[in-house]
């Protein structure tokens, strides 16, 4: 086919006559365009109520533990869910892996196989505590992403060090990648400088990421909120305090 | 009962009649009023409390409006940033200039991976270049996965709003479209027994149909990254199920950067459901092996878009990031709903954005459905000053109608012609006040409003009331109370 090259000269030739004809309306100052709230003012454990709060907002089910209890934890919510079969990503820690459960490690599962498991059970990236929201960047502890979406409820372990207040905190730990052209890519707004104690959980942006701030839902008949449309009813979060 | 359902035609402003016409059956309809009254009352309760909450709000559609019109301003290079990032993880950039192209370019796709049926998240570019008909046409079948787009492709309705697409539909309408099409004769009409029907309907094509097609919230052009922000959980399904994905997303939908989601995100979901974050925002980039689809296909529309962008005022119109918060606090979209604008995009941003992407050849009444009262501009997430646009937009439509040899055939332009004359002198202008009470006095009831003239007037009473004439004008009064101090 050379006609969809065609089509992209034909584009980039159009935007690019358009913007030439123009000037930059880029009149705000870049110290301004980045004036809205990027680090959190709360104590850490104000951050982690606020985390806590938010979640059970979204009717999440939220414990929390200290490090060395967190397989007891696992195995308490796993035996409170009355569910027997899980599925797991591979690099959960083997001692999460409570007894007297089915367990069905991820080492390339069939979409059917997960599908007929009764939960899931994974590590996550971050928390942010101003939305309730669990980032998954799907490494080997968190699984691919069709795992923790066709099992109707999931369990996600959250470490304390991992809750940030705000959104931009978030981003401040995915930091970008080399600019493609580096002499002629000016984006004029600034990049703010990262906090030294986010050095060591920088892993820049995630080719795969997964936001999520409650369980499925929809309100799209007469805006009456129902939970749980496709992916999983039920999230429920083991948050570990290991803030000291 | 499917009436507001059935019989309107299909939303493409070639052949929608103009603003005021399509209007009317919708005025007429108490129930479809209520309904939209009463989705737009929840969104608009919900979002102002959550908006109330930021304090830096202000902030972040400072910033949110310098990263868009940023992109704008250099469009064509992060374009290609995002089609060459895009293409070395994996994926296949294709560029369509129009509707035709985008159409043929997915169906092409569509038959290298021999496909008869697709799986859909909802995407209101897939509505604009009318895609499931020409599938349809080409022997596949859609399958809409978003619960209100599935009522409408069901009922075989139209959307009218862009983040809650039925909101026209309550539920007895949607539990009468479900039975009939699902074949669930004792379906009651609860919400929560209607979603979980659908969702049994879709779980099994959700597994079964190898091929997606989606649309973009955002492109990102430093990483090549897509994101899709939902709720539901159709669209992860259908971004992580299929073997093949094609997302389809206009050329102004980039962002430079990753972070910049950072202040997307948080004015996104706040504007447009009154959510802190929607339940699911995905990204994902080209293709990652053993995780999601294998092929992965990114068509960028143009479509009319860059055109807009040649234009100082009107540039601003491609900032937009579809939250519909102008819609839910629109005085004109809340009486009208979204039908009557004739378009997938209705409400302000759509009076500003279909004429202009129909070059200003079709759809010209939409400027005018809008009183100028500026709450859009207000509740705009990335400060799009809509009414500066539909000023604009109304100028272009007159000076057009100038052109015209046939005006001095038009009642309205002779008209004017003639209140122009009058208003050019006092002598003449007190004659034409003294004239208008004695020809209105026979129309005017005892509440001192109008409420049906003959003729020209017409046109203004079959929508609205007049208030009559007062006994005494303005300067009449004036006179008369300096007299009287005297």
């Amino acid at each position: 086919m050379s006609a969809p090259s065609l089509s992209r000269q034909l584009i980039l030739d159009r935007i690019r006559a358009a913007t030439h004809k123009l000037p930059s309306e880029a009149s705000v100052a870049a110290e301004q365009l980045r004036s809205y709230i990027r680090r959190g003012k709360l104590s850490v454990q104000d951050r982690l109520k606020l985390m806590i709060e938010r979640l059970r907002e979204y009717d999440a089910e939220v414990v929390d533990c200290m490090p060395e209890e967190v397989p007891a934890a696992i195995g308490k919510q796993l035996a409170l869910s009355g569910r027997r079969v899980f599925v797991t990503p591979e690099g959960l820690p083997a001692q999460w892996l409570a007894a007297g459960f089915d367990w069905k490690i991820d080492r390339g599962l069939e979409n059917a196989e997960i599908e007929q498991a009764e939960g899931v059970v994974t590590a996550a990236f971050c928390g942010v505590a101003d939305s309730g929201t669990i980032v998954l960047h799907h490494s080997n502890s968190e699984g691919r992403r069709v795992l923790t979406l066709l099992p109707d409820w999931h369990l996600c372990i959250l470490y304390a060090n991992q809750v940030v207040e705000t959104l931009p905190e978030y981003f401040d730990r995915c930091p970008s990648p080399s600019p493609l052209h580096p002499s002629d890519k000016d984006l004029s707004l600034g990049t703010p400088p990262l906090h030294p104690s986010d050095k060591d959980l920088s892993l820049g942006t995630p080719p795969l990421a997964t936001y999520i701030s409650g369980p499925s839902a929809t309100a799209d008949i007469e805006m009456t909120r129902i939970k749980g449309v496709h992916g999983p009813r039920f999230l429920n979060v083991i948050l570990v305090r290991d803030e000291n | 009962m499917s009436g507001t359902l059935t019989g309107h035609p299909v939303l493409d402003p070639r052949h929608a009649p103009p603003f005021p016409i399509a209007a009317l059956p919708v005025l007429r309809n108490p129930q479809l009023r209520k309904n939209v009254a009463h989705a737009t009352n929840v969104i608009q309760t919900k979002r102002a409390r959550l908006v109330a909450e930021k304090t830096d709000w202000q902030e972040l559609r400072t910033a949110a409006a310098a990263i868009r019109s940023h992109v704008l301003e250099d469009l064509g290079s992060y374009l290609e940033e995002f089609e060459v990032r895009c293409t070395a993880a994996g994926g296949k950039v294709h560029w369509a200039s129009d509707a035709v192209e985008a159409r043929a370019i997915i169906i092409e796709v569509l038959r290298q991976e021999q496909a008869n049926e697709v799986i859909k998240i909802k995407t209101m570019t897939s509505a604009e270049i009318q895609l499931n008909p020409a599938l349809e046409a080409a022997g596949i079948h859609a399958y809409e996965t978003d619960l209100a787009e599935l009522i409408l492709q069901l009922g075989e309705g139209e959307p009218s709003h862009f983040v809650v697409p039925a909101l026209h539909v309550n539920r007895s309408q949607v539990r009468e479209i479900f039975a009939r099409r699902m074949g669930l004769k004792d379906l009651p009409d609860d919400p929560k027994a209607l979603t979980a029907a659908a969702r049994t309907y879709l779980r099994q094509k959700f597994l079964t149909i190898p091929t997606a097609i989606g649309g973009a919230n955002f492109l990102i052009a430093e990483t090549g990254s897509v994101a899709v922000v939902e709720s539901e959980g159709n669209g992860r399904m259908c971004l992580t199920l299929p073997r093949t994905l094609i997302t389809l997303a206009g050329i102004e939908k980039v962002l430079p950067r990753f972070q910049d989601l950072e202040v997307m995100l948080q004015l996104l979901a706040r504007s447009a459901t009154g959510e802190r974050m929607s339940p699911y925002t995905s990204l994902w980039t080209g293709v990652t092996p053993g995780d999601g689809p294998q092929r992965f296909h990114v068509v960028l529309l143009d479509n009319g878009r860059s055109s807009i962008l040649a234009r100082p005022v009107e540039r601003q119109t491609l900032r937009c990031i579809r939250c519909a918060a102008c819609l839910n606090t629109c005085p004109v979209y809340r009486q009208t709903g979204g039908h009557a604008y004739g378009s997938v995009y209705p409400g302000p941003i759509g009076a500003i954005l279909t004429p202009q992407l129909m070059h200003m050849e079709f759809a010209q009444s939409l400027p005018f459905a809008s009183s100028l009262c500026g709450a859009c501009y207000e509740v705009c997430p990335v400060k799009i000053n809509i009414p500066q646009v539909l000023l604009e937009l109304r100028s272009q439509v007159v000076n057009q109608e100038r052109r015209q040899p046939a005006r001095f055939g038009d009642l309205m332009f002779l008209g004017m012609k003639t209140a122009n004359a009058i208003f050019a002198g006092a002598r003449r202008f007190r004659a034409a006040q003294w004239l208008g009470r004695i020809a209105l006095r026979p129309f005017t009831r005892k509440d001192g409003w109008i409420h049906s003239l003959p003729s020209l007037g017409a046109k203004w009473t079959q929508t609205r009331d007049l208030r009559g004439l007062p006994s005494q004008s303005f300067r009449q009064w004036w006179v008369a109370r300096g007299k009287e101090e005297r």
